[in-house]
């Protein structure tokens, strides 16, 4: 039996060693990981507009997406009002870089509607057609979900949608991030009616009934559905102060 | 109140760590031949994920996080942490259990020290983590989800003290049929998802 | 007189000669981490949804199995008997932090839909059960080939349950669309007569489908090997 000033030499000796060793490696992979997690978010922001990008969206690589995001890619923050705000604005609230794509979007969701901050990407087509990438999130069966939605220049119009979730069901609620069928059902659906009033997209379960302004739902994920569906309610109509501007 | 009651039935029933994430597999089935051990494991269980998930909690905020008292990003020490704590508490409970029941102790066994490598203790703190809950809300998914854990192994193990005495193919005895029958009733348990607590 | 003692040839220390070709066998069939010994089972259902994340974890658990084997085994006799757990837990875990930080930085869609069960990998029962049986009292060398082998049985069940759950759940294989409803996928079953019947059963991609898969294998493994049958 070792005495226990040489139990106690080994733990601190081991403890030091690894310790050493686990933060060298998180110093040197660190800028590695924030970038990765950067481009993850980017990709997720242009799958809503995956069929508008040259090329084949499932092959493209990190180094494009960035490309795109640089050159094709204008991103705003925008207030509840409707309002632009300004970079330095944004810096002096911790943003880095005072750019939409550095927002802590789950901190955003934390604060009452009125006061958080939404980012916008207006993404222009190599043909030179417009499309607006808005941002909401919601509340799926187990925990949150979250989506970009594509609008086309006539700001009723989707041209497409990319969704994700912290922890719905593979197989059920999962769809929403890898049912290509169910994703491709909102391109075309329009936000408005006729007379200009706000429908949103409504997510039906059993199947659409009005072809412009519902999708069929997913069978066995009923409540992630109404997830979807809630938080496009309030999510689009969170922009509309800003759109209205832009329309004019 | 009212939500720590859901967090602690969610856990429970519908988030149950055994049949809905299969955690804690390799001494559920090993232990659930008879009902007494099981029933011993499962109240350790509850007991530790029960110790040991605010005192990760407080470690994974107040040490860890950015907002702790280091005022950097350790959560890279996050793993080896943990399991030193659930380690450290196993060793506790088990010096307890040998004081205060010897004969528990006993029949136990080598499964009373394998608690610290029982993913559901582990995996409950990290999915306490990825959800992001405040202390109260890690001590009711600790309490829910060990008490999940412990009536999953007690039904098992009373199912499988029946078919002992049934007519089971010989290739399939004893562990063929455990799976089958976990795997079972998780489908049983898939039927409560959905369920808001807060709807009652 | 020529001196007559005779020099015994060192006996190398890294051979490779039936012993050490047991040691990667035997947990191929006799001794399967999975299907006879009984550990490793949480992950194997958790990541088996998909050829692709089997993959990453079975390699994931090697590596971890085969480092935290040797350094144990080069360890053994400094360990003090008091913290012999913990020790080997504070290694464990180490080597899935590396684990994890690695995963982060070169296969970062693997780490985010691996998410918790990376850290699983320290209370998967195979290491910790490898650590105490074999590193403890063994050499280097065989520690690690030991590792290999447990981390090949694993990694075997692992593919072979991902490969049914991923074929018949999803139609996929390794994320290329073989069998399915729409034109995306190579055999379409909207557009081809005698396969119109065929839809990909969603239950596969569920949990405890991977239970079932299990259970069969080890239905078909006992029955092909008798030696194993009623084993625990």
């Amino acid at each position: 039996m070792q005495n226990n000033n040489s139990v106690i030499g080994f733990i601190l000796a081991l403890t030091f060693v690894v310790a050493l060793i686990l933060a060298l490696l998180q110093n040197g992979l660190k800028p590695i990981h924030d970038k990765n997690e950067a481009l993850y978010s980017k990709k997720a922001t242009l799958a809503a507009v995956a069929d508008h990008i040259d090329g084949d969206f499932n092959k493209i690589n990190n180094d494009q997406i960035q490309d795109i995001f640089d050159s094709q890619i204008k991103q705003m923050v925008l207030n509840s009002e409707g309002s632009v705000v300004e970079s330095a604005e944004l810096e002096s609230l911790g943003v880095k870089g005072g750019m939409a794509e550095n927002l802590d979007l789950t901190r955003e969701q934390k604060k009452k509607p009125e006061d958080r901050l939404l980012p916008l990407y207006v993404y222009t087509k190599s043909d030179g057609s417009k499309y607006y990438i808005v941002y909401t999130r919601g509340k799926g069966l187990w925990d949150e979900i979250w989506g970009n939605i594509a609008l086309e220049e006539d700001l009723k119009t989707l041209a497409g949608v990319s969704f994700d979730h912290k922890a719905e069901t593979p197989g059920l609620g999962a769809e929403i991030k890898d049912n290509k069928e169910f994703k491709a059902q909102f391109i075309g659906k329009k936000i408005y009616d006729d007379n200009g009033n706000y429908t949103s997209v409504y997510v039906r379960k059993g199947g659409a009934k009005d072809p412009v302004h519902e999708v069929d739902g997913i069978s066995g994920a009923t409540i992630t559905a109404d997830g979807v569906t809630e938080m496009l309610q309030r999510g689009l109509k969170a922009y509309e102060p800003y759109l209205k501007t832009i329309k004019s | 109140m009212g939500d720590l009651i859901n967090i602690f039935i969610k856990s429970a029933f519908i988030e149950n760590l055994a049949l809905a994430y299969f955690l804690g597999m390799c001494s559920y089935l090993a232990v659930s031949k008879t009902v007494k051990t099981a029933f011993g494991l499962g109240l350790a269980v509850i007991f530790v994920l029960g110790i040991t998930m605010p005192i990760n909690w407080v470690i994974n905020t107040w040490l860890l996080g950015e907002n702790g008292i280091f005022q950097t990003d350790l959560t890279f020490l996050r793993f080896i942490l943990f399991i030193a704590v659930i380690a450290s508490m196993v060793q506790l409970v088990e010096m307890v259990v040998e004081k205060y029941s010897p004969a528990l102790y006993n029949s136990l066994g080598i499964f009373l020290p394998l608690i610290t490598v029982n993913c559901a203790i582990l995996g409950g703190s990290l999915f306490m983590v990825s959800k992001e809950y405040n202390f109260a809300e890690s001590v009711a998914f600790g309490l829910g989800g060990g008490f999940g854990w412990f009536l999953a192994i007690v039904a098992i193990a009373a199912i499988r003290e029946k078919i002992k005495y049934s007519d089971v193919p010989p290739a399939m005895r004893g562990l063929g049929m455990a799976f089958l029958l976990t795997g079972l009733m998780g489908m049983a348990f898939m039927g409560l998802m959905g369920i808001d607590p807060a709807a009652f | 007189m020529a001196d007559t003692t005779i020099v015994q040839p060192k006996e190398a220390a890294i051979k490779f000669g039936k012993k050490e070709r047991k040691l990667i066998t035997d947990p191929l069939d006799d001794n399967n981490p999975i299907t006879v010994q009984v550990l490793g089972i949480c992950s194997a259902l958790a990541v088996t949804t998909g050829m692709k994340n089997a993959l990453v974890m079975a390699v994931a658990v090697i590596f971890v199995l085969v480092f935290s084997n040797v350094i144990t085994s080069l360890l053994r006799k400094q360990i003090p008997k008091q913290v012999r757990m913990i020790v080997q837990l504070v290694i464990i875990a180490a080597l899935v932090t590396i684990v994890e930080l690695t995963l982060k930085a070169i296969a970062f869609d693997s780490y985010k839909q691996l998410s918790v069960f990376i850290g699983l990998i320290i209370t998967n029962c195979i290491i910790m059960g490898r650590l105490e049986a074999f590193a403890m009292a063994n050499k280097p060398w065989e520690s690690a080939l030991d590792g290999l082998g447990n981390g090949f049985g694993y990694g075997i069940i692992l593919i072979i349950v991902a490969f049914f759950r991923e074929f018949f759940g999803k139609g996929e294989l390794m994320g290329a669309k073989i069998i399915g409803g729409t034109s995306d996928y190579l055999l379409d079953t909207s557009s081809i007569a005698w396969l119109g019947w065929y839809e990909n059963n969603n239950l596969m991609v569920l949990f405890p489908s991977a239970m079932f898969v299990i259970a069969v294998l080890i239905w078909a493994h006992r029955a092909w090997n008798p030696k194993l049958v009623d084993v625990s």
